[in-house]
């Protein structure tokens, strides 16, 4: 498992554009909106958490778009299957690494461009934790929608995936709303953890039959 | 054989509910006669997601006994289901026009038929991305089950957003109980549709089938 | 000892045969060569002897416990970004990784072990990728397709390798339109004729 492991993060770390591309895209995005509207409307603050999750889902799926085609491109997946006979740790040991390397740097930036936003310093912990349960739950999502489509591209991936998020930014939009009220914050946090590490135990046994599938 | 009854009995019932619907029942006292669309909402909206049940259920039986018919059962269904969704979704936004002064609100129920349709035409879209056809059986099948677990989910989080927004605004789950004498064209309807729809499944699915396993023998000396 | 035992294989792809009714059996020591044109079912048998496709019907049979397989495709496995060294890092046990460095000294990889695997010809990675195999001490070697892209020598050290390893009692089972230089036995998959 530690091989895995290890095996995993070296070779993301070696693609420099699966991990750092999506990363300066979310900046990129986040700078985008506010130059779409007037700067001195009040307004801004009040809507700009909404476009950090937007930003949040759309370089989730940018993020995880090659985590397996990769793999399948070159014929690494069926040396997997051939020591592993499935692809359950493969992908736990994926996801983990992708939410490990990715994912904490995004909602490292989502919190940051909330705090020029309007938010105090002691509520940015709190986004920050709540961005990083998110993204743990739309990576196990996206990692799905993208084992799915692998070789056919990221459009499908995020066409049969983005309906499976859609109730994440519902719960993300009340835990923001738990943050500015004060109160009952704590429960929907652990909402989010706990449907984010139900997901990661069941969502690789999908992907591994996914997978298996697509090497028939 | 019985295919031309079941067809024949749906159009004859869905014609009794909606001339006894649209004629003969009696005017709503809100909303006058406007509500005469519930004769063709109310049952598209039942079926867009009983079609997804169904397909569900035969997604299962695909994957763990692997049973061929059930996926072609999915996908002749899921072109039904893309239909009477958006029939569901346009005579809902007719109707939303003289109630609620609109074509759209973001209510939980519209809402998430709105997914629902998205997701029927991924279900399509994916199945015909792969040229090796039991993969994409498998592949869909896959994407039925998961869909189908969160399809509750997706309700009961949007429910959740949408009461939280606008909890005054009359949405269709507060409809006042409805009287016999609009209940029971209702009913017609609703049973008329389902037969209706269960008859065109069954036509797509016999041509699918058809072209599926043209090269068995059973289907070239099929008459 | 048999090392596969295949009972009665038939495979369809969209409702069109393949292949039907392929029964055969390979004992360690022995190898087998699939013979057969292109789109008759090679790859695809190959596959199924893997594990990776299962067959419409029959069954694949190994001994317990299971052996262990080397296997190398038509896709190398082998990652572009990454230099050969890294490669080999990445697809082989530290133990094997001795063997490993002196198949890259003698297929001539040597020189070449820090550069940009991608930067490397078709032939050199088709070598690269083959140490997979050569540095693994496997029970049952499965190759399709190895000689392709290889030059002369280096397909001559494959076939004495290969021998060598059928001599220690490894079985192996190959594809090949090249006459492979190694003693097997050939199965030959016909085209289905048009009816």
């Amino acid at each position: 498992m530690f091989n895995l492991l290890f095996a995993e993060a070296f070779k993301l770390r070696h693609r420099l554009r699966a991990w750092l591309g999506p990363l300066l895209i979310m900046v990129l995005v986040l700078i985008a909106f506010p130059l779409s509207i007037d700067v001195s409307q009040y307004d801004l603050n009040k809507f700009y958490f909404s476009i950090i999750v937007i930003s949040l889902l759309m370089i989730s799926f940018l993020a995880t778009e090659s985590i397996f085609s990769e793999d399948y491109e070159d014929g690494s997946l069926e040396q997997i299957y051939l020591e592993e006979k499935d692809f359950y740790k493969v992908a736990l040991t994926k996801i983990s690494i992708y939410v490990f390397f990715i994912g904490i740097p995004m909602s490292l930036i989502g919190s940051v461009f909330s705090f020029a936003n309007g938010v105090s310093a002691d509520e940015l912990p709190k986004i920050f934790v709540v961005l990083l349960f998110s993204t743990l739950i739309l990576f196990n999502l996206f990692a799905f929608g993208s084992a799915l489509s692998l070789n056919k591209g990221a459009m499908l991936g995020v066409l049969v995936s983005l309906p499976l998020t859609l109730p994440v930014i519902v719960l993300l939009g009340r835990a923001v709303r738990t943050i500015q009220y004060g109160e009952g914050f704590l429960e929907v946090l652990a909402l989010l953890l706990g449907v984010g590490l139900i997901l990661m135990a069941i969502m690789p046994l999908i992907i591994s039959a996914t997978l298996k599938t697509h090497l028939e | 054989m019985y295919l031309p009854y079941v067809m024949y009995l749906g159009f004859f019932l869905l014609a009794i509910g909606w001339v006894w619907g649209l004629g003969f029942a009696p005017q709503d006292a809100i909303q006058g006669n406007s509500y005469r669309i519930i004769f063709l909402h109310v049952p598209a909206s039942i079926f867009a997601q009983l079609i997804y049940f169904f397909m569900a259920v035969c997604a299962l039986m695909h994957l763990v006994w692997r049973v061929k018919l059930a996926a072609y059962l999915i996908k002749s269904a899921a072109p039904v289901g893309v239909i009477i969704t958006f029939i569901a979704l346009f005579s809902g936004s007719i109707w939303g026009i003289p109630t609620w002064g609109t074509w759209w609100q973001w209510d939980a129920r519209i809402t998430s038929t709105l997914i629902l349709f998205i997701m029927y035409l991924g279900i399509l879209t994916l199945h015909s991305s792969f040229s090796n056809l039991e993969k994409a059986d498998r592949l869909m099948s896959i994407l039925v089950v998961v869909g189908v677990v969160n399809i509750p989910i997706i309700k009961k989080s949007v429910d959740w957003w949408s009461t939280l927004h606008q909890p005054a605004s009359i949405t269709i789950s507060e409809a006042p109980s409805i009287d016999s004498s609009m209940l029971y064209p209702l009913l017609v309807s609703i049973s008329g549709m389902g037969l209706t729809l269960i008859a065109l499944g069954i036509l797509i699915s016999r041509l699918y089938i058809f072209t599926r396993e043209k090269n068995k023998k059973w289907v070239q000396n099929y008459e | 000892m048999q090392l596969i035992t295949a009972n009665n294989l038939s495979y369809s792809i969209n409702e069109n045969q393949l292949f039907h009714n392929l029964t055969f059996a390979l004992d360690s020591g022995s190898g087998l060569h699939v013979k057969g044109g292109n789109g008759s079912g090679k790859s695809t048998l190959i596959r199924i002897l893997l594990g990776l496709t299962s067959p419409t019907k029959g069954e694949v049979i190994f001994p317990e416990p299971s052996p262990f397989i080397s296997y190398l495709g038509h896709k190398n496995a082998i990652k572009q970004y990454l230099t050969p060294l890294q490669n080999l890092d990445l697809m082989l046990d530290s133990s094997s990784l001795e063997s490993a460095m002196t198949w890259m000294r003698t297929l001539g990889l040597a020189r070449v072990q820090d550069e940009m695997t991608a930067t490397l010809s078709f032939g050199q990675q088709k070598k690269l990728a083959l140490i997979r195999v050569l540095s693994n001490p496997s029970d049952l070697i499965i190759l399709d397709e190895p000689f392709v892209g290889l030059d002369d020598s280096s397909r001559d050290l494959l076939s004495k390798f290969l021998s060598a390893r059928l001599d220690d009692g490894a079985g192996l089972v190959l594809t090949s339109h090249i006459d492979p230089q190694v003693s097997c036995d050939e199965l030959i998959l016909r085209e289905k004729e048009d009816v």
